[in-house]
């Protein structure tokens, strides 16, 4: 039996459309609500970040359980930076009391690149011994070998990064999730197919999903400040050109078109298992980009 | 961790150590560099008892020896002594020496070994009397020499100080007997004859008029006796008597003037400066060449001469010139003076044992000679040497004849010889290159006309520029306190140089021989555990600006505003000089030797006296023959400055000028650094009311 | 070799004002090597002090200058013990250590830090320091080629790289080389890269539970049983 409905789907061998919801600072979840709605019946699961760029917010957790309530299948995207295993095994134990089965690992972004950054970065795991920590308690005992009480499952997702610059250290990493037990991979955003198509050509050979992540860029300054800024994404020259080129109202529209054409392209020649798409801000705007591409779930 | 300030490491530098009368050349050299020429002079008068002469006829075996000459050519020294003398005031020099012992020494020829000797005997406290052959003192200063290279005005200077000093002077005085001085109650003699002897060529004709020998024609000129010479004259031999000889005829008329030397240029002994510049007059001179016969036909000398080729290097390494057979030809001379060297002429009389060529033989440490009481120096015994060489057994035969009239047993003093070895080629790929400056000579078609000097004295500037090319030798850093060394490698990451070096055992050592004491290390080391080699050079800035801020401090000046100025080159002398003038505005200057040996705790310490702004002047890292140094000194400028910033003083209040050539104006930039001082004075004085 | 920065001049005087008399304290060991508390450090900070002093004409202190060989060790220390009596504070300029050595000989005197001390390390270049260890007690140096993912990787992970690094520069520090990446590199150099392959548990942390101490004298029985 699957553990999570997500799970089914994967295993299912459709085409995987994922997205993800970023919580709010504060704790008015109106406008998050309000996407997880608009978004829960066109995905197949909806990611809550934590800490997204380590800058603080509203939890994952807390933005899991409103998609739970809201009937939607969350994914908890859950990172090493800011809770030590204790706290990480505690929190997965309280999701899946509540129902969350899906849980994304992740290293984290450092304190640095966040707006704390005189906190203490944590980094007790690292995003393999996260995933072999679940894998531990679902047989039963916590990582310290202490007996848990009541059943864990978790359906554990895991990122990669097709196209870094120096991808075989990458990929030894990618080895190491899929053989901790990760069964699904989101990427960092894919502009590059080529990069994405050599990745899995690698990939293939093992048993995981690769969800490629899609960006919506809204504009050529904002490609240029994510390369320069966040962790993880790069976006080559000639779609920052490509963004360049139109006039400046229309950055945001050339960026959907974009988007709409990587999962198409993605889609339709069977590149991978799925699409994650990362829409940064605009939410509303996932549901267009997959009607345009033509992708109905 | 305090340091013993009464050490000296100081390591006796080439020059010095091959330097007869071991002059402190280093030292002197350093001061011209400073423009403290005045001071340099009286280093070297402590040194060498007639420096002007030396300044005109050193054989110079210090610029021989000199480590420059690696890099690029040695230091101009013998040049450099002559500007130190002329622009020193050295002709205004006064001697005096006071008579503290009743024995008298009379000295037995007036060359430079006699004069010198009479020199130091003076100084000791003897009575000394020269007894001089001709009607005039200097041997072959004067009889030998021409005077385009040494102006008998010098000599006679000279010649009048010792006479001041209380020599007595006997001239057309020739000694035929020594036991007649020893009546005379003379209880010591110095027979210093020289080699006045030519020696002869050996060969058919030699007898013919119209053939001399160098000396005597030399003697004649120089006693005014004007010997007739012929347009075509041939000089045989490759010393400096035949370059002197060929020369001469030159000045007194002749048109074609050959010199006949039987092996190659290499090998030729004169001063190649002076072969240069008699070829320059148009002397020529044909090599592997020898004279086999000469006739006298018509007035006229024809001379057989034969081609020489050079053998195989013998044992000795010399390679002997030996005839080709079957190439003689024929040469029509005038005049053919034969210059192949001399020999001392000892009267019979004085009964002194004889050696090889001549000479006196003598114990070559005490100069004394088979007869009690009797000592010989100079070219007598040695056979002909030079100059500085009789100076300095003239300077030995004084304390041996002390030694000997004080009833002392000689103290032999141990020769001073250099430990240093030779620049590494990585050293020596560091050093900057400049070429040496020679100090100007007159064009030859002028000086061929008389007999005035050749060489012309360098002016300021070319000898500053000159003396800054000295690489200190032997007053670099070392590790004076291993108990504080924190091995941290400061000095070896740093090293322009790339001196100092970690020892088989792990210990940084500074090789003493490859540091030219730009202090870079002993300024960085945050152990103060390396230093100068010579303790004055570690104090000098501590102890100027001490006497600075005193001085300020009873002037009373405001505001008070503090230069670190180079003392080396033009900033010594011109550019700075102007500022010296300007102590009444209340710019003070502490003069340092390279601005690589500001501290950043001078600059904070200047503030700490009471200073409104710091500059720092000094050479740009073109002029500057170390390396590095504004680097340096930019660096702890900008530290001293973030700290001062951190206690309220502005980081405006500190400056550097010309470091990298860009204040070209260098008056103009430190008038603008006032008026900015000034403004921050102002505003920080509002600020203080305003607090109030 | 520990690594140390002097603190601002400002505050170094802020921390020293309510005393009279001073001592200011060299260390002549790992902050001599750092530039940050040698003896010559000690006078370029005795006469900004002076200085600062000269400048806000402040009631005066006595400042005085003093290096040891080592701060650390409280033998080094005996020296001071004839000064004490003259000093109402010792600016310490050796390292947290060294603060402490001093505090612990002299309780009756005030002990105050001179230096941030940063990390242990090594001088890369003149003026240039690098962190190398953190001292977490459990070494794994020999799979990793020589290069330590705990220091030099900012997130200290010990499985591979995280997504961040971009042209093999650090995420948090784009001066900084991913550690990740010089480690994947020198271990295919050694063709050791099956270290990498393998997976790595939790680090340990029970090996530095703080604070540490280090025994290595064993205890003797002088009865024998």
């Amino acid at each position: 039996m699957a553990k999570s409905l997500f799970e089914e789907k994967l295993n299912s061998g459709k085409f995987i459309v994922t997205t993800e919801v970023g919580p709010q600072k504060g704790t008015d979840t109106s406008e998050m609500v309000h996407q997880i709605n608009l978004l829960k019946d066109k995905v197949d699961a909806i990611n809550i970040t934590d800490h997204q760029s380590s800058v603080m917010r509203f939890p994952s957790l807390g933005g899991c359980l409103l998609v739970a309530e809201l009937c939607g299948e969350p994914i908890l995207q859950m990172t090493t930076r800011d809770r030590n295993r204790l706290a990480l095994q505690a929190d997965l134990l309280f999701a899946y009391s509540r129902g969350i089965k899906n849980v994304l690992c992740l290293t984290g972004d450092s304190i640095e690149v966040g707006d704390h950054k005189e906190a203490k970065s944590v980094f007790d795991l690292d995003s393999v011994q996260l995933i072999r920590m679940i894998r531990t308690m679902e047989s039963g005992k916590d990582i310290a070998g202490g007996c848990l009480k009541g059943n864990v499952e978790f359906c554990i997702g895991a990122t990669a990064h097709p196209s870094a610059d120096f991808i075989e250290p990458q990929l030894i990493k990618f080895d190491k999730k899929v053989e901790s037990g990760a069964q699904f991979i989101q990427t960092q955003g894919i502009f590059d197919l080529d990069a994405l198509s050599r990745f899995m050509q690698y990939a293939h050979q093992f048993n995981v999903k690769i969800l490629a992540g899609i960006i919506l860029l809204a504009s050529d300054r904002m490609a240029t400040y994510m390369n320069n800024n966040v962790p993880g994404i790069t976006v080559p020259p000639n779609i920052i050109e490509e963004l360049a080129c139109v006039e400046k109202d229309k950055g945001l529209k050339k960026g959907i078109e974009i988007a709409v054409r990587l999962i198409k392209t993605i889609k339709e020649e069977n590149l991978c298992h799925g699409v994650h798409i990362m829409a940064v801000g605009r939410e509303k705007l996932v549901p267009e980009i997959l009607e345009e591409a033509g992708i109905m779930t | 961790m305090t340091k013993n300030p009464s050490y000296d490491h100081t390591i006796i530098p080439p020059c010095q150590a091959e330097c007869p009368l071991h002059m402190d050349i280093r030292e002197y050299v350093d001061l011209i560099a400073q423009g403290r020429v005045m001071e340099a002079l009286q280093i070297i008068r402590e040194g060498n008892p007639f420096p002007s002469i030396c300044a005109y006829v050193c054989t110079h075996p210090c610029e021989d020896a000199c480590r420059r000459g690696q890099v690029d050519n040695p230091i101009a020294i013998r040049a450099l002594k002559k500007f130190a003398v002329k622009f020193g005031g050295d002709k205004m020099i006064r001697l005096e020496a006071e008579t503290t012992h009743d024995e008298k020494v009379a000295i037995v020829g007036s060359g430079p070994a006699g004069l010198a000797a009479a020199y130091y005997l003076r100084k000791l406290g003897y009575p000394v009397s020269i007894f001089e052959a001709h009607s005039e003192l200097g041997g072959m200063l004067r009889v030998g020499i021409p005077e385009y290279r040494l102006p008998r005005e010098v000599l006679d200077i000279e010649v009048q100080r010792l006479i001041q000093m209380g020599a007595e002077i006997r001239t057309n005085s020739p000694v035929t007997s020594l036991n007649l001085l020893f009546d005379m109650k003379y209880k010591a003699i110095f027979v210093t004859v020289g080699a006045h002897q030519g020696l002869r060529l050996g060969i058919e004709g030699e007898e013919s008029a119209g053939v001399v020998d160098g000396a005597t024609f030399l003697r004649e000129v120089n006693l005014g006796l004007k010997p007739p010479v012929g347009n075509r004259v041939g000089i045989v031999g490759g010393g400096n008597v035949a370059i002197d000889a060929a020369r001469t005829s030159l000045r007194l008329g002749s048109r074609e003037v050959k010199i006949l030397y039987r092996r190659s240029r290499e090998e030729m002994p004169a001063d190649p400066n002076e072969i240069e510049q008699a070829i320059e007059e148009g002397v020529e001179i044909l090599f592997l060449m020898a004279p086999i016969k000469i006739q006298s036909v018509n007035g006229q000398l024809d001379i057989t001469c034969i081609r020489m080729e050079q053998e195989e290097p013998d044992a000795s390494g010399r390679r002997r010139p030996a005839p080709v057979p079957g190439s003689e030809f024929h040469i029509t001379l005038d005049d053919l003076i034969t210059a192949i060297g001399q020999a001392p002429q000892v009267p019979k009389d004085f009964r002194l044992r004889i050696g090889r060529g001549s000479t006196i033989r003598v114990d070559p440490l005490t100069l004394t000679t088979n007869q009690k009481g009797i000592f010989a120096g100079g070219d007598a015994v040695t056979g002909p040497a030079s100059v500085i060489q009789a100076l300095a057994t003239g300077k030995l035969a004084a304390s041996r004849i002390d030694d000997y009239l004080r009833h002392r047993y000689p103290a032999i003093s141990k020769e001073k010889r250099a430990s240093m070895g030779d620049l590494l080629p990585r050293t020596i790929e560091m050093i900057r290159k400049f070429n040496r400056y020679e100090p100007p000579i007159r064009p030859s078609q002028e000086r061929v006309k008389e007999f005035m000097p050749v060489e012309l004295v360098y002016d300021w500037e070319g000898a500053v520029n000159e003396a800054k090319r000295c690489l200190h030798c032997g007053i670099g850093a070392e590790i004076l306190s291993r108990d504080n060394c924190a091995a941290c490698l400061t000095c070896l990451r740093i090293c322009p140089y790339l001196a100092p070096f970690l020892d088989d055992r792990g210990e940084i050592q500074i090789a003493e021989d490859q540091c030219i004491a730009c202090g870079i290390c002993v300024t960085e080391c945050p152990a103060n555990a390396i230093a100068f080699r010579k303790p004055q050079e570690q104090r000098r800035v501590d102890e100027e600006l001490e006497h600075v801020i005193e001085s300020a401090a009873k002037s009373k000046s405001k505001p008070l505003i503090i230069g670190f100025c180079c003392q080396y080159g033009l900033y010594g002398t011109g550019a700075l000089a102007g500022l010296w003038r300007e102590t009444k505005a209340g710019i003070w200057i502490v003069p340092v030797l390279c601005i690589a040996k500001v501290e950043s705790r001078h600059i904070v310490n200047a503030f700490k006296a009471g200073a409104e702004g710091v500059f720092i002047a000094g050479c740009d890292q073109q002029q500057c023959p170390r390396e590095n140094t504004a680097f340096w000194t930019l660096q702890r400028m900008e530290r001293s400055k973030k700290m001062l910033a951190q206690i309220g003083i502005e980081p405006e209040r500190v400056q550097a000028f010309n470091l990298h050539a860009s204040d070209k104006n260098l008056a103009e930039a430190l008038d603008r650094f006032t008026q900015k001082i000034g403004e921050l004075c102002l505003v920080s004085a509002f600020k203080k009311e305003m607090k109030k | 070799m520990i690594v140390a920065e002097q603190k601002s001049m400002e505050e170094i005087y802020r921390i020293c004002s309510p005393y009279e008399k001073i001592l200011i304290l060299g260390c002549g060991t790992c902050v001599t090597v750092c530039d940050a508390g040698g003896e010559k450090e000690v006078s370029i900070i005795h006469s900004v002090l002076d200085a600062a002093q000269a400048r806000t004409g402040d009631k005066p202190h006595i400042f005085s200058e003093y290096t040891v060989k080592r701060q650390c060790d409280i033998e080094f220390l005996e020296a001071l013990k004839d000064k004490a009596g003259e000093i109402d504070a010792i600016l310490s300029l050796g390292c947290g250590i060294g603060v402490q050595s001093l505090a612990e000989v002299f309780p009756d005197i005030p002990i105050l830090p001179g230096v941030n001390t940063a990390f242990m390390g090594a001088s890369r270049e003149w003026g240039v320091w690098d962190e190398r260890c953190v001292a977490c007690g459990d070494c794994r140096l020999v799979d990793t080629g020589g290069i330590c993912p705990i220091t030099r990787c900012a997130k200290g992970i010990l499985n591979g790289p995280c997504a961040g690094a971009k042209g093999g520069k650090c995420e948090a520090n784009k001066e900084m080389d991913c550690a990740w990446v010089l480690i994947y590199q020198h271990l295919v150099h050694l063709g050791h890269l099956e270290r990498m392959r393998q997976y790595y548990p939790p680090r340990n942390f029970h090996t530095i539970l703080r604070p540490r101490r280090l025994i290595i004298k064993t205890e003797i029985n002088p009865g024998g049983k």
